[in-house]
C-alpha cells in the first residue's frame, strides 16, 4: 500500500487516540478504507470466500481488541494486514492437521532451474487479455505453497512494497526478496506448464477429425 | 564480471522490481541480449507479474460491511481495547 501522506497518517493516529479514549464508534471509520484489502488478502490465502469473510471479521475484531498495542512506527494498514495474515494462517492450520510448511521448508535453499520447454515461447502478450488466461493464473496461484502464495498476495496482488511485505510476514528484507523470487518463478513455471498443456491440447483437438 | 544464466535467475526478481545496482542491471541486460532463454524467462515472468497486478479482483461479497458491523457492534459496545 502506498505510504499515506503525513497529514492523513496523523489523522489516522488521532482517530486511534480518540478510539482508545472511548470513542469506539470511530473504529468503523478507521477500518473503512481497508475492508476490501483485508478481505482480499484473506481470500487469496484461503481461496474460499466464506472462510475469508470470517477471517476478515476475526482480524478486525482482534485489531480492535489489541489496538492499544499498535506501535506507531508502522502504518496502521501494515499492522492490520499482519493480523489478517496471521488469522488466515491459523485458519489454514485448522483446516488441515498436518502443516505443509515442513514439506516446503527446503524450497528456498534449493537452486532454481527454470522449466525450459522444447517448444519454448514466451507467454504471448495477447494471452494476458483472455478470461481463460486469468482463470489459469488463479489456479496457479491457488496451487502455490502457502508461504509463496502469501508473498505473491501481498507484493504482487496488493502491490505492497518489499519492505512492507517483509514487515507483515516477519521476514528480513533479504529473505523476503529471496522468497519473492522463488514464488514468482514457481508461479511462472506453473503457468507456463499449464498454458502450454492447454495450447497443445487445443492444437491436437484441431488436427484430430 | 561475466554473467551466466544462473546469475540471471538469481537477479530476476530484483531486476523486474528495479531494485538492482546499475552495474548489475547492465550485466543482466548484456546477457539477456544474447541469450534467448533468459530473455524469454525475463519476459514471461514480467508478463505474469503484470497479469497478477492487473487481475480483476472479485468484489466484496454482498452485505460484507453490514455483517462486519453487526459482528463488531457487540464488541465495541461491551469491551475496551487493550
Amino acid at each position: 500500500m502506498p505510504e499515506l501522506p503525513t497529514d492523513k497518517k496523523d489523522r489516522e493516529f488521532e482517530l486511534i487516540d480518540r478510539i482508545l479514549s472511548g470513542y469506539h464508534e470511530g473504529f468503523y471509520e478507521l477500518i473503512a478504507p481497508y475492508e476490501r484489502r483485508v478481505f482480499m488478502t484473506a481470500y487469496d490465502i484461503l481461496q474460499v470466500e466464506a472462510d475469508a469473510e470470517e477471517v476478515a471479521q476475526e482480524a478486525f475484531l482482534k485489531a480492535f481488541r489489541s489496538l492499544r498495542s499498535f506501535r506507531r512506527e508502522a502504518q496502521f494498514s501494515t499492522w492490520l494486514l499482519r493480523i489478517t495474515v496471521n488469522e488466515a494462517r491459523m485458519r489454514l492450520r485448522k483446516r488441515r492437521e498436518v502443516s505443509l510448511d515442513s514439506v516446503f521448508a527446503n524450497h528456498e535453499e534449493a537452486e532454481y532451474t527454470p522449466i525450459l520447454l522444447a517448444d519454448w515461447r514466451e507467454i504471448p502478450a495477447e494471452a494476458v487479455l483472455r478470461e481463460e488466461t486469468r482463470r489459469l493464473l488463479r489456479e496457479c496461484i491457488a496451487a502455490l505453497p502457502e508461504n509463496y502464495r502469501e508473498i505473491i498476495t501481498l507484493r504482487d496482488l496488493n502491490g505492497l512494497k518489499n519492505a512492507e511485505t517483509a514487515e507483515i510476514l516477519g521476514l528480513s528484507l533479504g529473505n523476503a526478496k529471496v522468497r519473492l523470487l522463488r514464488a514468482r518463478v514457481m508461479l511462472r513455471d506453473f503457468f507456463v506448464e499449464r498454458f502450454h498443456k492447454k495450447t497443445r491440447h487445443r492444437l491436437s483437438r484441431k488436427v484430430t477429425p | 564480471m561475466k554473467f551466466d544464466c544462473k546469475h540471471i535467475w538469481r537477479e530476476l526478481s530484483n531486476y523486474l522490481d528495479g531494485e538492482i545496482p546499475p552495474n548489475v542491471r547492465r550485466d543482466v541486460e548484456a546477457h539477456v541480449a544474447q541469450c534467448r532463454h533468459c530473455a524469454a524467462l525475463l519476459d514471461s515472468t514480467h508478463n505474469i507479474i503484470v497479469l497478477i497486478a492487473d487481475e480483476r479482483r472479485l468484489e466484496l461479497p454482498a452485505g460484507f460491511s453490514a455483517r462486519l458491523r453487526e459482528r463488531l457492534e457487540k464488541e465495541l459496545a461491551t469491551s475496551r481495547p487493550d
